[in-house]
């Protein structure tokens, strides 16, 4: 280790999984505010002629991403193996419908308790965070999105997973260029072949001397006798990739985001800390660092009139439904003080994201450590003005920058 | 005024949803489905954002 994240982000584009993948829109908000008035079933292609061939559809409403997401039978989601099963391998649970998603997601499940996940806390998390913070702590200054945001959820996972602290560098690269694929498609098939080399060795070694970590407990995961097959595993860890890495840094930059921008609430939370969960959970609900998941129709149905004919694809709008004010009064306010209802940002149904238990508790120590150790954290003001950070990107969000100073 | 809570087993997935909205008042058994272990552990509000948070709609809650 030992070099700083600037010398990271300098290496070779490396520091950051760009626009061309995120979507460059400031405020999709309002937009998605008329989509869900006037069009809440949207044909993405209206120019089809046949109205019964398969289309695009993208529901808005919070009643009908829950419906989507709750309904597997109905909408299914073996259509996100064909998006990322080239890259991430053709095993992912993220693609598969029941019954055979449950039996995989219970072999993986105990690993992602809230009680499984105690131990990381003291023994993983406050290191990577305190680690981080100690290289810029005696600047009085710093950039969060370079210099924590970005490698400490790598760094968790990569711990978590178990993997030894001198390859989390190459860990990280590998997370990037498998998370951007979608920008350089060649990058990131080069990529996942190196980790998936990488991690066999590791499993390996973990089959004859299993440890405390993840890929010991998917190395030895169990349900009525049978036992998780290599590609299996494979497909599972490097989904932790963008299910664990890039969400994390999105959404934790983007609480900061929050935080700094409502310095009311910032000191609220600073002198109570058991305000952290809810504002965690509102700061996911008002910026999801995802906006959207897909669906197939697996039959032809109606919603809101509107024809869909069986093997579309349906979006349900995530952002869209966080920001409905059947649900959430006065829904594009940050308020940690509302009262506290689940979003949509870690979806719903069976396929609700496994690892939030992990993104609420990591999330929980990094913030609660940078408020211990900046007093008086704040943006500066300087780099405020000239830099014009904000909260950036269509598919995924997350602040262009956080200058902070200190102090 | 008690609140009664049932839990579905062939609804509930195991998501640890209801663990986090109601502190206390939920657990998940070795088999990976929710049991109620002290309903007086959290308070009505948080026990209603937990039947709202539940992602298979397992959790149902009556008054008597």
């Amino acid at each position: 280790m030992g070099r700083t994240g600037h010398e990271l982000a300098h290496d070779s584009g490396f520091n950051n999984f760009d626009y061309r993948v995120a979507g460059d829109v400031r405020d999709p908000y309002p937009e998605l505010a008329e989509a869900r008035i006037n069009t809440p079933v949207l044909a993405a292609d209206q120019m089809a002629v046949d109205q019964n061939a398969p289309g695009s559809f993208v529901v808005f409403r919070h009643e009908d991403v829950a419906r989507v997401l709750r309904d597997s039978e109905v909408f299914s989601s073996t259509i996100l193996g064909d998006v990322m099963g080239e890259v991430m391998g053709h095993k992912i649970i993220l693609a598969m419908d029941e019954p055979e998603h449950r039996r995989h997601r219970s072999l993986v499940s105990t690993a992602f308790r809230q009680s499984s996940l105690a131990r990381w806390e003291e023994r993983l998390v406050t290191n990577v965070v305190d680690d981080l913070i100690d290289k810029f702590v005696d600047e009085g200054k710093a950039e969060l999105v370079i210099d924590f945001t970005f490698p400490f959820p790598t760094q968790v996972v990569a711990g978590v997973l178990g993997l030894p602290r001198e390859d989390y560098l190459d860990f990280q690269r590998w997370a990037v260029a498998i998370i951007t694929a979608n920008a350089e498609w060649e990058r990131g098939l080069k990529a996942s072949s190196e980790l998936k080399d990488y991690l066999a060795n590791i499993l390996d070694q973990r089959r004859t001397e299993p440890r405390d970590d993840l890929i010991s407990d998917l190395a030895v995961a169990s349900l009525d006798g049978e036992q998780l097959d290599d590609e299996s595993i494979f497909s599972f860890l490097r989904l932790m990739l963008p299910a664990g890495v890039e969400t994390t840094f999105r959404s934790s930059g983007n609480l900061l985001y929050l935080l700094l921008t409502h310095p009311d609430q910032l000191v609220a939370v600073r002198d109570d800390r058991s305000l952290m969960p809810q504002a965690i959970e509102e700061a996911l609900r008002l910026e999801p660092p995802l906006l959207i998941t897909t669906r197939v129709a697996t039959k032809d149905i109606e919603m809101h009139g509107v024809h869909i004919p069986k093997g579309s694809s349906v979006t349900p709008m995530l952002g869209a439904a966080n920001h409905d004010p059947d649900q959430y009064p006065d829904p594009d306010r940050f308020d940690i003080f509302r009262d506290p209802k689940q979003h949509m940002s870690f979806g719903t149904g069976p396929h609700m994201c496994i690892g939030m238990h992990l993104a609420r508790m990591e999330t929980r120590v990094a913030v609660n450590r940078l408020l211990d150790r900046l007093p008086n954290l704040r943006f500066d003001p300087e780099a405020f003005e000239r830099d014009d950070p904000h909260i950036h990107g269509q598919i995924f969000r997350s602040p262009t920058s956080l200058p902070v100073i200190w102090g | 005024m008690g609140l009664k809570i049932s839990i579905d087993a062939t609804k509930c997935m195991g998501s640890g949803n209801c663990l986090f909205w109601a502190p206390g008042a939920f657990e998940l058994g070795d088999d990976d489905v929710a049991v109620v272990v002290d309903v007086n552990a959290a308070t009505e509000r948080q026990i209603m954002q937990a039947v709202d948070g539940c992602p298979t709609q397992a959790i149902s809650v009556t008054k008597d």
